[in-house]
């Protein structure tokens, strides 16, 4: 192995984004007094983060609405400027912009299209050919492989204002991926589309990640999509980086609580007041079925107290769904 | 080569854009005629009162209008579309869709530039080119190959100071997305339909040094009716150069104020 092929594919250190924005208070006289005197403050959407990635990694960039995403990823890019901190990607520093960097990344935003509107996919695939300087050969090659691998052969010749919206999400996916690009910026690329057409395109990223080892950083707010792609996470909030590491090691180490699932025996189930053990809390409770809330650590003792207090007919220990302790973490800001 | 080869595929995109409204053939014919009869008639009634004014005369005026709406039509061509798409209204830089144009791997300010083409403008050029002749052929002035030659590249230099001011003015939208910073130079660009001589000095010099729009018309209808100095060619040639050059650098370090868009 030689030691280029070693290197993380992207490497972040110490990033930082700084917008200045403008502020206005809302009212007539407020927009007139805008014009004459501007107010500003500075945000800052990315806050001194550090991460690498290596060659062929499926990673999942999560965290809420605002959390610097987007803004990472389009420093990563070569889009926006940082304020301060290092990016390397594929040995190339993104802002340079230079066009062998330029060649081999690629991004797909599920609320932006490069699509030009009135005329057939084809036509941009074209334009798209020629701007990355693909010889034919290669280009038709790689489309029909696309193509056929998005199963979009009759939606080449429609203009593409005619499309639906997963028929254009397929098409923006072949836009992107036409020139081979060895990273792969994805923006929550199944925004809006129905559950069968996340389900297909899901696969199909999972299928152009087996066979050409891309690397992809995806952002979705659909938890699907990361556990169906992503083995590994990147959690940020407020634009700081809060967790790195498997998904699923998130839940299992960071949620702060178990859940115990147990079915009383008839004879309990009537009981209204319920003695909860170690600060357990009930989450839901119908019939005899109950669901209870326990500090991970109180785990054990709860279920000894539960065993010996009540006729259990089943019980089971559970982690949180990923979906509950990624909303908690949102809310809380921390893991 | 790969540049023009791009062209060729914008061309062809954009023709393919366009004919997919019909009535727009319509609307850009009768645009273009309106355009060709209220600027002649603007000159006309002028010189229908008075046969010279400052030296100029109605054939030598009309020439400088030839002018004019022959370096409207190659705006209207390439420069004005291409640079709509980027600064325009809903424009990329406004609606975030440049991230996609700053992702590839060629030039830029080449994209912002070529990347849209208005064919119906091609009517627009053969009417100005129409009129330019009329009118040097109404000055007695035969139309020799060498004084075309001049006319050419000065029409060229014309270009890419018009060019090189829309540029900047483009660019000025990355530190007001949304705001047509064009429109203001639209409003000076109509002094150029008539010659520079017609304007009083202070005028003349403002439309020559400041935002130098007589330069871009009055100077090649000299060119081509043989009028032209070795002054007035260094002039033009040297403002395009320049221009073009400074322009090019206001515009590269206005895109590092690209803030994109909001996801």
């Amino acid at each position: 192995m030689t030691s280029a092929s070693i290197q993380p594919v992207i490497l972040v250190r110490n990033l930082t984004k700084t917008y200045r924005v403008p502020v206005r208070e809302s009212g007539l006289g407020a927009s007139i007094k805008s014009m004459i005197k501007r107010a500003y403050s500075e945000v800052e959407a990315v806050r001194t983060i550090n991460f690498s990635i290596e060659a062929g990694e499926m990673v999942g960039f999560i965290g809420p609405n605002g959390a610097g995403k987007t803004t990472t990823m389009k420093m990563l890019s070569g889009i926006l400027y940082p304020t301060s901190g290092d990016i390397n990607v594929l040995g190339y520093i993104p802002m340079e912009r230079h066009p062998a960097f330029l060649r081999r990344i690629s991004m797909v935003l599920g609320n932006k299209s490069q699509m030009l509107w009135d005329i057939p996919p084809l036509d941009t695939f074209r334009i798209l050919g020629e701007i990355y300087g693909l010889s034919a050969a290669n280009y038709r090659q790689t489309l029909d492989e696309l193509v056929g691998l998005l199963g979009m052969e009759d939606l080449l010749k429609k203009p593409v204002r005619n499309l639906s919206l997963g028929e254009k999400m397929k098409c923006e996916l072949a836009a992107g991926l036409l020139h081979r690009p060895a990273v792969l910026f994805l923006d929550e690329p199944t925004l809006g589309l129905d559950i069968s057409i996340q389900r297909r395109m899901r696969d199909f990223l999972k299928e152009y990640n087996r066979r050409y080892g891309v690397t992809v950083l995806l952002t979705s707010h659909y938890i699907a999509d990361v556990m169906a792609l992503c083995p590994r996470v990147i959690l940020i909030h407020c634009g700081k980086l809060i967790y790195d590491g498997e998904l699923q090691g998130l839940a299992q180490t960071l949620a702060p609580f178990k859940l115990l699932r147990l079915t009383l025996n008839q004879e309990n189930a009537s009981v209204g007041h319920f003695d909860l053990p170690y600060s357990a809390e009930i989450v839901e409770r119908e019939n005899s079925h109950l669901t209870l809330r326990v500090a991970r650590e109180a785990a054990p003792a709860a279920v000894s107290y539960l065993l010996t207090s009540f006729t259990v007919s089943d019980l089971t220990i559970e982690d949180p769904p990923i979906e509950a302790v990624i909303d908690r973490i949102y809310q809380e800001g921390s893991v | 080569m790969v540049y023009l080869r791009l062209i060729a595929q914008f061309i062809r995109a954009s023709i393919m854009e366009e004919t997919s409204y019909r009535v727009n053939f319509w609307i850009n014919l009768l645009h273009s005629l309106l355009n060709l009869t209220t600027g002649v008639l603007g000159v006309y009634i002028l010189f229908a009162q008075i046969e010279r004014v400052n030296g100029w005369g109605f054939p030598a005026a009309l020439a400088v209008l030839g002018v004019y709406l022959t370096i409207q039509a190659l705006r209207n061509l390439f420069i004005g579309p291409s640079l709509d798409i980027l600064a325009g209204m809903d424009g990329e830089v406004w609606s975030g869709n440049l991230d996609f144009t700053l992702v590839r791997p060629v030039n830029i300010q080449f994209l912002a530039s070529f990347r849209r083409w208005h064919l119906f403008a091609l009517f627009d050029l053969i009417l100005g080119l129409g009129v330019l002749v009329f009118a040097v052929v109404r000055m007695h002035e035969a139309l020799t190959l060498p004084n075309i030659g001049l006319f050419l590249l000065t029409l060229v230099a014309a270009t890419g100071i018009l060019y090189a001011i829309l540029l900047a003015f483009s660019a000025l939208v990355f530190w007001s997305p949304g705001v047509m910073f064009t429109w203001i130079f639209d409003g000076v660009f109509q002094l150029g339909r008539y010659p520079l001589g017609l304007y009083p000095g202070w005028v003349r010099l403002a439309l020559t040094w400041i935002i130098p729009v007589g330069v871009i018309t009055t100077i090649p209808a000299q060119a081509l009716s043989g009028d032209l100095s070795m002054n007035q060619l260094a002039l033009i040639l040297l403002m395009s150069v320049v221009l073009v050059f400074c322009a090019s650098l206001f515009f590269k370090a206005a895109l590092r104020r690209y803030a994109s868009a909001s996801s």
